[in-house]
C-alpha cells in the first residue's frame, strides 16, 4: 500500500519557509497588511449597516413651525398632527428650548448661544414618532398639507447620506482588495518560485525516480498555505488590538454611534482571515509551479 | 522491450537531432550506445525518459507506447526505469542511506519495506558501511554506487546509464561497469550511454552507434575504428 508520509510534506513546506526566509518574510508582511485592510474595510461596512438599521428603527420626524405662527396656530397644528393616522407620540420642542439643548451640547462654549439669547434664530418644532414605517409617504404628505409648517425633516436623509457613504466605501474598498490581492498573489508567486528555484535539482530526480505531479508539488502548496496561514494570524492579531483602540475611542467621543462588540466579530474575522490566507497562499503557490512541476 | 520505429526528432529550432532511428532492444539485453559528441545520444535519452515527444515515428518501451503516453501517466511509466548520470545527482545533504530512501518514498513505498530494501541495495554495491556517509565523504566511485542503488530501489525492468564513468577513474569505472553487468544478470534491460571506446571493447556487449541522427551501425563485440 502506498504510503505519503504528511510530516515530509509539511517538513519540506518549513524548509523551503526558512530557506527563503526574507522572501516568506516580505510575502507574510504584504499579505498581513492586505488582510488588515480588507478587515478594517469590512468592519465598517458592518458598522455602518448596523447604525443604518439602528436609524430605521427611530421612526422619527421633526416638523419645524414657521416663526411668525402665533401660539394659537401652534397648538391647533399639534392637534392637526395628532389626528394624521398613524402618527404615534408628538413632543413639542420650542425654539428656547432648543436653544437650550444647544447650549447644553455646546458645554464650555454655550455662552455663546448668549449673544442670539434675545433674537432667537431657532424654530418651534414638533418631533413625531410614526408607528408603522409602510405610511410614511402618507404621513409626510400629510404634514406637507399643514398650514405653517416651515420644514420637515427625518431621519430618512440622515440614513440614506449613510447609505450612500455605505456605497462609496464598498466601491473603494472592492477595488482595493482586488488590487491588494493581485499584489499578494504575486508576492506569494515570487516567493513559492525561488524556493521552487533552490529546489531545481532535487525537483528533477524526482521526476526521474517517478515522482508524481502532485507529490513534487505538495510541499510547495503548504508552504504557501502556510505563508497565507502565518499572516492570517498576524492579521488577526492586529485586527483585534485596532479595533478594540477604536471601539474604546468612539464610543467615548460619538456616544451616537454604535459599535458591533468585539467579542462578536472576533470569531467571524478569525475565520474570514484563515480563509483569505490560506487561500492567497494556496492560489499563488499552485500559480508558480505549473510551470515547474511539468513532465 | 524497447523498440524505435522510424523515429524523428526534430527540435523546435528547427535542429533534427534524430532522423528515422530504427532499433530493438530485447528483455534483458546489455547495451552500449555509442557517438560522439552531438550524434543523437542525449535526444535519445530523453525520448526514452519521455522528457521529450517524438516527432514522428513510435517508441514502445515494455508495451507502453510512448507517444501515446498522457502526461499523468509519464510518472507511472518513470518507475520502470532506473537512471544513473555521469553527474551522480545526489541530493548532497543527505546521506547515501537516505539518498536511496528517498526514490522509495517518493513513489509512496512503506517505510518497513524501505527499511528492509535500503541496506540490501547499498550491501549490493559494497557500500553497506557508508550507509551514514553524505556524498561529499565519499569518492566519485561510491557516489556512483550509491547512484546505482537509488536506481534500483525501485526494482525497475530497465537501468539507463548516461556516461556513468565520465567523472570517475579508470579503475573505478570498471568496477562500476561489472556492477551494471551483475544488475543485468538479474534480468535488467542495461542501456549504457558512453563514449569511452576502452570499455566498450573491454566488455564486449552489444554495441550500437549513432551517427548523425541515425543509427549507423549494430553489432555485437567493439567499438568501430
Amino acid at each position: 500500500m502506498k504510503q505519503y508520509r504528511p510530516t515530509y510534506f509539511i517538513g519540506q513546506a518549513f524548509a523551503g519557509i526558512w530557506r527563503n526566509g526574507v522572501m516568506s518574510f516580505a510575502s507574510i508582511a504584504v499579505l498581513m497588511s492586505c488582510l488588515v485592510v480588507l478587515g478594517s474595510f469590512s468592519l465598517l461596512v458592518a458598522n455602518i449597516d448596523v447604525n443604518l438599521e439602528d436609524l430605521g428603527l427611530m421612526n422619527q420626524i421633526v416638523v419645524f413651525v414657521k416663526k411668525e405662527t402665533p401660539e394659537d396656530g401652534i397648538k391647533a397644528m399639534e392637534r392637526e398632527i395628532k389626528n394624521i393616522p398613524y402618527v404615534g407620540e408628538v413632543t413639542r420642542v420650542t425654539a428656547e428650548e432648543a436653544l437650550e439643548q444647544m447650549k447644553e451640547q455646546a458645554g464650555d462654549e454655550g455662552y455663546l448661544y448668549d449673544m442670539v439669547q434675545d433674537d432667537n434664530p431657532l424654530l418651534d418644532s414638533f418631533i413625531l414618532e410614526y408607528v408603522d414605517g409602510s405610511h410614511y409617504s402618507d404621513i409626510m404628505y400629510n404634514l406637507g398639507q399643514l398650514d405653517g409648517v416651515d420644514s420637515i425633516r427625518d431621519q430618512r436623509s440622515l440614513a440614506n447620506t449613510m447609505q450612500s457613504l455605505k456605497n462609496g466605501i464598498m466601491l473603494v474598498f472592492s477595488w482595493f482588495l482586488i488590487v491588494l490581492f493581485i499584489v499578494s498573489v504575486f508576492v506569494i508567486i515570487n516567493t513559492v518560485k525561488l524556493s521552487v528555484y533552490s529546489r531545481k535539482a532535487e525537483i528533477s530526480i524526482m521526476r526521474y525516480v517517478g515522482a508524481t505531479g502532485l507529490f513534487i508539488a505538495t510541499p510547495f502548496v503548504i508552504e504557501g498555505a502556510l505563508i497565507g496561514l502565518t499572516s492570517s494570524m498576524l492579521a488577526f492579531i492586529v485586527e483585534y488590538f485596532l479595533y478594540g483602540y477604536v471601539q474604546n475611542s468612539m464610543g467615548k467621543a460619538i456616544e451616537i454611534i454604535r459599535l458591533i462588540p468585539l467579542s462578536d466579530v472576533s470569531v467571524p474575522v478569525f475565520f474570514a482571515f484563515a480563509a483569505v490566507g490560506v487561500l492567497t497562499g494556496v492560489i499563488g503557490s499552485t500559480i508558480s509551479l505549473s510551470k515547474y512541476t511539468r513532465n | 522491450m524497447i523498440d524505435f520505429t522510424d523515429v524523428v526528432k526534430t527540435y523546435p529550432n528547427g535542429t533534427v537531432a534524430l532522423n528515422g532511428v530504427n532499433l530493438h532492444i530485447n528483455d534483458g539485453e546489455f547495451v552500449f550506445v555509442v557517438g560522439a559528441s552531438g550524434a543523437g545520444k542525449t535526444t535519445l535519452m530523453k525520448l526514452l525518459l519521455r522528457e521529450e515527444k517524438a516527432t514522428s515515428g513510435t517508441i514502445t518501451v515494455d508495451d507502453t507506447d510512448l507517444s501515446k503516453l498522457s502526461y499523468f501517466k509519464v510518472p507511472y511509466y518513470r518507475r520502470k526505469l532506473g537512471v544513473v548520470f555521469q553527474d551522480f545527482r545526489l541530493f548532497p545533504k543527505k546521506t547515501a542511506y537516505e539518498n536511496v530512501a528517498f526514490a522509495m518514498q517518493v513513489v509512496g513505498t512503506p517505510n518497513k519495506k524501505i527499511k528492509r530494501r535500503v541496506p540490501a541495495l547499498l550491501n549490493t554495491v559494497s557500500l553497506g558501511e557508508k550507509a551514514n556517509s553524505f556524498p561529499h565523504e565519499m569518492s566519485g566511485g561510491e557516489q556512483q554506487r550509491v547512484a546505482l542503488a537509488r536506481a534500483l530501489a525501485n526494482n525497475p525492468k530497465i537501468i539507463i546509464a548516461d556516461e556513468p564513468t565520465g567523472n570517475i577513474d579508470p579503475k573505478m569505472s570498471l568496477e562500476i561497469m561489472n556492477l551494471l553487468l551483475k544488475i543485468n544478470k538479474l534480468g535488467k534491460t542495461v542501456l549504457v550511454v558512453t563514449h569511452e571506446k576502452d570499455l566498450v571493447d573491454y566488455f564486449q556487449q552489444r554495441v550500437i552507434m549513432i551517427d548523425g541522427g541515425h543509427v549507423s551501425d549494430d553489432r555485437v563485440g567493439g567499438m568501430l575504428e
